[in-house]
């Protein structure tokens, strides 16, 4: 057997011990490997369902005696419950259970055991109060308005710097820092900035972000006797399995949580939030299926969103342009909790992107009286890359030189933070090369201005995770027709991961993709597999996939060879047919192996292999950037973006392609219009809703290309497969907002760059034009 | 929403009847629907009644060519407007602020009376936590508040912007509106018929509780007018204006001899600026005359904490509406 | 509390159906409750997002700002009545081949409303395209593959024979 499992389960907090699966002898998809589905352009395995409006979400399961939940948010930004009172809610005729501070479990605690599931104190607008299940969501409705609450309002925070003042109301007793500050240094920042012949030092602030899935959080919840079965709109079906268990005192195997299709999560769903809870109790309670979907106010308020941070930046350089300094404080705002456990690494970026000896940062977490942050796709590199790539221009501009030019002489090839090798050093070099190139950057000719409109291009990088890691499971069934099907616990939250993960089995099975399926999203029926989070689903999936087939091939290699008197290392499958080297007669086909041996039945069981021990597995990648800038209007337009993004492997050209002008889409929304407004002086959220809460619609997108980066990385698994899901959004807001300072000297520090901000800031330059300062000279070194 | 009861009636008299009649119930009159659902949804209106207004065979519907100009039916959807031959030809502006109005879907559903009947977009009164002045508290919030896409002008004690971008093109053009009521009809000047809020009539017009948009009336353009109207927003589409103009230009010899323009997205209700369009008259077209009237047009300006970038926005879009009318190419 | 219900007879799909429904519900929530076409999704609710398309005598509209009461003698056509037996309608083909959706979430209003286009404008030019879809958002950001989709449905719909050579060929 070439696979190995379980050596050390859950030991204590040491990585290496986490390791839990031994993998060897496995073969490897290097450069030289020649394929016939992978690599290739693959349609979406559940595209029939979703085009036809088949394919069931969680929003969409109707059981027989459903009811519908509605939930009693928080009016006020901090306040506590003196009393309520739902009798008259009871009373309503279609109302079934109704569940809130009065009558909730008072054991069930949540945010860091900072928050009961239904708490007196409440924290944010949009903090839960109370619920009710009736038999539509109309009545609902009408219940919440007779629950009758006395609320004592408390005083509240909304603006990051009022919460770290001394004297700032409290968001939690031991005030608004969520932790100590958490400070990395390596070398000697202080010396490093002295050292430095050209000094940059900026603030950058970026804004909090919603990310408005359009499937709102919820679920489906329904019991049959002490099994709780959720249709849960998530990212991570065995994550909220244990979650929920845990939370309401049931053993994991009498939670089943089923994801078949999912409306879009981009990380806010990859933890378990109160309303999954609540809906299990309210189904209990009244004895009926309870559906309990977030409104779209809700999913606004409630389910998370991208800290806003604000980003102290410091860098110093030699005049040649080679670093010598790299600092930045940073402030996260998390909102009233925590939800994941972690604010976002903003820092991280910081200290590995550029080649630097002396480098220190400083990042701290801060409660205000709004709604909880959580991961939203590549989260603290978004914030971060808004700061450091911007800052990188203005290093470039005061030093003169190219922004790639700056870039390329501070490339690091190794991890300096844990100084260990990368296992692709050149990997960004070749993201900078290829989206330069196809940009036309070093050859680009300013067009003349035309009117009012300037253009201008920008580029910026990034790095990211996305190595996958394990544990992951995966099972290979090989059906007597010489079908398959692939079970594995993880989720498609529209990445494509279904098809991925059937690329790879029907290569190394050698059949064609229409004689796979693959089934996920329900632990009842598949092996666990990790939350779909750090775009590492194909990474970490699809390796123990890859394990299952190799090992499902195996076994019928070993059955073809007795059927052909053949030895098995002499079979090979290619089209379905189990073919002998050099023999083109002597052959059967899978379906003719596998008919032999029905009803007895080939069952391939794959495991994730750990990474690389010796190596830093990261992605990369780089964007560049053409906008035009109206100065008379302060609009600007994205025209154009290039992306060349790392991601190992590719196996389905056309989801990585997707995957890339989704970020950028989403990109652009972040730089330029995508906000959340809070009146700070009444803690009201303004746009909880899409209308003034605007991300790009259809016209908003610019031209895109994608430039393949196909670098198998087999330091990640022997697929050599790294993810792709988070990275095309981080460099895409800098490199906006570096084209615009190209295009019209005007650098803008504040994400979103607002019409506002554009417009303002075009008035002061033009007063100090008036007092005949040169443009470019006034930014830069200050 | 809560509750109601949804009725069709027959005819003006008794549809006009129902929506006056006294006591607690509250009558709307439903047609497109867009914005009173939202409205509704939000329970910033609670009517226990719906009237079918599409139904009602006495209102009218379309657009009819009249000897003076165009006359529309209430009734008529902003993607009738927007597509529009005879529109398009006479009065580009109106198209082309149909144009650019919401989506193709609400353009499909959306009745012109209703667009220009439709409520302030600002994110205090649609805020179901806020009670604010024009829902009948005591103050504005966005005076002090986040008040980056309120009015530049006639704010207080309501600083919300008027949403529509139809109202300012029509308003332009001198429509004029017929009105039904129970004692029958009357005829008011747009620009009569908006008025800004105030204490006893917290609303955009001087439509009566018990009264229906019936037409809008169109005076025609004398031969060589231009017009146009353009709109701000902070996406390609599907937004607010920011800021919009609707401007209309004759021009004789180089010379202006009629101009009218007016501000969207700057205050309450739409805003003409008369004495920019009186300077105009009589002056030379050219950049230098477009620049001086954009300055003039926002001279009474007054920008709250976050608004100020609306007045820059608006002689832009001043300036730029002029220029695109008065070129020869 | 709720109000009388009213006994109205919707036309979905080319079916008859006749239910009884309070006032105030929503063309979207009948088809989502009282008819299980959940193919049509509720998303924003308010108009604000394009989830819920559907064809109101073959034009393209938001179902959440619907009364269903509303639509009594009015042919509505969802997600679900676009496909005839087996065969799909050139733009769920489009929509799969061109790869124009990731969660799906917003794929049902997207094809609805380029549907209601091609209904009035069987030849339609990039930029009618363009204009159908600016009602319709989509959070995942496959808005290029939607264009494209478009494109590919219209060209099917112009030249059948000659987009399925095109097909076959690449």
């Amino acid at each position: 057997m070439p696979i190995q499992h379980i050596k050390v389960l859950r030991n204590g907090t040491d990585e290496e011990e986490l390791k839990v699966v031994e993998t060897t002898g496995l073969p490897t998809w290097d450069a030289d490997t020649k394929f016939t589905v992978v690599g290739r352009p693959q349609s979406r395995l559940e595209g029939l369902e979703k085009v036809t409006g088949r394919a069931r979400y969680s929003y969409d399961v109707r059981l027989s005696g459903q009811l519908y939940a509605a939930v009693l948010r928080s009016p006020y930004p901090h306040a506590r419950i003196r009393h309520i009172d739902t009798t008259k809610a009871e009373q309503l005729p279609g109302v079934h259970a109704i569940l809130s501070s009065a009558n909730a479990p008072d054991d069930i605690t949540w945010y860091e055991e900072k928050s009961k599931l239904f708490d007196k104190t409440l924290r944010f607008i949009g903090d839960e109060v109370a619920a009710v299940a009736a038999e539509s969501e109309e009545f609902a409705q009408d219940a919440l308005r007779l629950i009758e609450v006395a609320y004592e309002p408390l005083p509240f925070v909304i603006e990051v710097e009022a919460a770290l003042q001394p004297d700032a109301p409290r968001v939690h007793d031991k005030g608004n820092r969520v932790d100590e500050p958490t400070i990395y240094e390596r070398g000697n920042a202080a010396a490093g900035l002295r050292e430095a012949d050209v000094v940059i030092e900026q603030t950058y602030t970026t804004q909090t972000a919603v990310h408005n899935s359009l499937e709102p959080h919820g679920c489906t919840a329904f019991w049959e006797g002490d099994q709780l079965t959720l249709w849960e709109s998530t990212q991570g079906i065995f994550e909220t399995r244990e979650q929920v268990a845990e939370k309401l005192g049931l053993p994991e195997h009498h939670v089943r949580v089923v994801k078949e299709h999912m409306g879009g999560g981009f990380g806010s769903k990859q933890v378990p939030w109160k309303q999954t809870v609540i809906a299990a109790l309210l189904s209990k309670q009244s004895g009926h299926p309870v559906q309990l979907m977030l409104d779209r106010e809700a999913e606004n308020l409630a389910a998370g969103n991208r800290n806003a941070t604000v980003q102290r930046v410091r860098l110093g350089a030699k005049r040649d342009g080679t670093l010598t300094a790299i600092l930045a404080d940073i402030q996260v705002v998390v909102g009233a909790y925590m939800v994941g456990g972690e604010a976002s690494e903003v820092n991280g970026m910081y200290e590995r992107l550029y080649r630097c000896p002396n480098v220190r940062t400083e990042q701290i977490g801060v409660y205000i009286n709004a709604g909880p942050c959580v991961a939203f796709r590549a989260p603290g590199h978004v914030e971060a890359a808004f700061a450091l790539e911007a800052a990188m221009d203005e290093l470039a501009r005061a030093l003169q030189l190219d922004p790639l030019t700056l870039r390329n002489r501070n490339y690091s090839e190794i991890d300096q933070k844990k100084e260990k090798p990368l296992s692709m050093p050149n990997a960004l070099q070749v993201c900078y090369e290829r989206a330069t190139a196809a940009f036309g950057w070093q050859t680009y000719q300013r067009p003349a201005p035309t009117g009012p409109k300037r253009r201008g291009i920008g580029i910026a990088a990034h790095e990211w995770g996305g190595s996958g890691q394990p544990p992951a499971y995966a099972w290979i069934k090989l059906n007597g027709d010489g079908t398959v099907d692939v079970v594995t616990g993880t989720q498609d939250i529209g990445t494509g991961a279904r098809t991925g993960l059937a690329q790879v089995a029907a290569e190394v099975l050698g059949l064609p993709i229409e004689q796979i399926s693959v089934h996920l999203g329900d632990t009842a029926k598949g092996p666990y597999s990790p939350t779909s989070a750090g775009s590492s689903t194909q990474a970490s999936v699809g390796p123990a996939v890859f394990a299952a087939a190799v090992e499902a091939k195996r076994q019928l290699l070993e059955v073809a060879a007795k059927l052909l008197e053949e030895e098995p290392e002499r079979l090979e499958i290619r089209d379905g047919v189990v073919m002998v080297e050099g023999e083109p007669e002597n052959k059967l086909t899978v379906a003719e192996v596998t008919g032999r041996l029905a009803p007895h039945m080939i069952i391939g069981q794959g495991a994730r292999g750990p990474n690389a021990k010796d190596k830093t597995i990261r992605t990369f990648g780089a964007q560049c950037v053409e906008v035009e800038v109206d100065v008379e209007t302060g609009e600007i337009t994205v025209l154009r973006v290039v992306a060349a993004h790392d991601c190992g492997r590719i196996i389905n050209p056309t989801m990585v392609d997707s995957q890339v002008f989704g970020g950028i889409t989403q990109g652009v929304g972040f730089a330029l219009t995508e906000e959340r407004i809070v009146d700070e002086k009444r803690g009201l959220v303004l746009n909880a809703n899409l209308e003034e809460y605007k991300i790009p619609t259809v016209a908003d997108i610019p031209q895109m290309t994608n430039v393949p980066v196909n670098l198998p990385d087999l330091a990640a698994n022997p697929t050599g497969v790294k993810g792709i899901g988070e990275p095309p959004l981080v460099p895409t807001a800098p490199a906006i907002a570096n084209a615009v300072f190209d295009a019209i000297g005007v650098r803008l520090r504040h994400a979103p760059l607002s019409r506002r901000q554009l417009l303002a800031a075009l008035a002061t330059q033009a007063e100090s034009i008036d007092k005949s300062a040169p443009p470019h000279t006034q930014e830069g070194q200050s | 929403m809560r509750p109601f009861d949804y009725v069709r009636t027959t005819t003006l008299d008794e549809t006009c009847q129902l929506l006056g009649q006294d006591g607690d119930s509250s009558v709307r009159a439903l047609a497109g629907g867009t914005d009173l659902l939202t409205l509704m949804k939000k329970e910033i209106s609670v009517p226990t009644q719906l009237i079918d207004l599409k139904r009602l065979p006495d209102l009218p519907s379309g657009i009819t060519s009249t000897a003076q100009g165009m006359t529309i039916g209430t009734l008529t959807t902003m993607t009738e407007i927007e597509t529009n031959v005879q529109l398009q030809e006479k009065y580009p502006l109106l198209a082309e602020a149909a144009a650019v109005a919401a989506t193709p879907q609400l353009r499909n559903m959306a009745t012109i009376g209703g667009n220009l009947l439709q409520r302030p977009r600002c994110w205090y009164y649609r805020n179901q936590l806020v009670n604010c002045w024009l829902k009948g508290g005591d103050e504005c919030q966005a005076q002090d508040g986040e008040n980056q896409l309120h009015a530049l002008f006639g704010g207080g004690p309501c600083y919300a912007v008027h949403p529509s971008d139809l109202a300012p093109a029509l308003l332009a053009l001198e429509a004029t509106v017929q009105l039904r009521g129970p004692g029958g009809e009357r005829m008011v000047p747009l620009a009569e018929f908006y008025a800004l809020p105030e204490e006893k009539r917290r609303q955009e017009t001087q439509l009566e509780k018990d009264e229906l948009l019936l037409n809008i009336h169109l005076p025609g353009l004398p031969a060589g007018t231009r017009s146009t109207y353009l709109k701000a927003m902070d996406r390609k589409v599907w937004a607010f204006a920011l800021v919009g103009v609707a401007a209309i230009v004759r021009l004789e010899e180089q010379k202006i001899v009629d101009a009218r323009l007016v501000l969207s997205g700057v205050a309450p209700i739409p805003w003409r600026v008369t004495a920019a369009e009186q300077a105009l008259v009589g002056a030379t077209a050219n950049e230098a005359t477009f620049a001086e009237i954009a300055e003039f047009a926002l001279a009474d300006a007054q920008s709250l904490s976050h608004n100020a970038y609306k007045i820059t926005l608006a002689k832009s879009l001043v300036r730029r509406a002029l220029t695109m009318l008065t070129d020869e190419g | 509390m709720s109000s009388k219900r009213l006994l109205t007879t919707l036309a979905i799909n080319g079916i008859e159906h006749e239910l009884a429904l309070e006032p105030r519900r929503t063309l979207l929530d009948a088809l989502r409750h009282d008819l299980q076409l959940t193919g049509t999704k509720k998303v924003c609710d308010m108009g604000d997002c394009g989830a819920c398309t559907v064809l109101v005598d073959g034009r393209a509209m938001y179902a959440c700002l619907l009364l269903a009461v509303d639509c009594t003698d009015r042919q509505i056509t969802t997600i679900e009545g676009l496909a005839q037996a087996d065969e799909l309608d050139p733009l769920q083909q489009a929509f799969i081949e061109a790869d124009a959706f990731q969660c799906g979430f917003c794929t049902a209003g997207q094809i609805m409303s380029l549907k209601g286009l091609l209904n009035e404008t069987p030849a339609p030019n990039d930029d009618q395209i363009l204009r159908a879809v600016t009602g319709n958002l989509c959070r995942c950001g496959a808005y290029r593959n939607i264009l494209k989709a478009g494109r590919l449905a219209a060209d099917q719909v112009a030249h059948p024979e000659e987009a399925r050579h095109a097909d076959s060929t690449h």
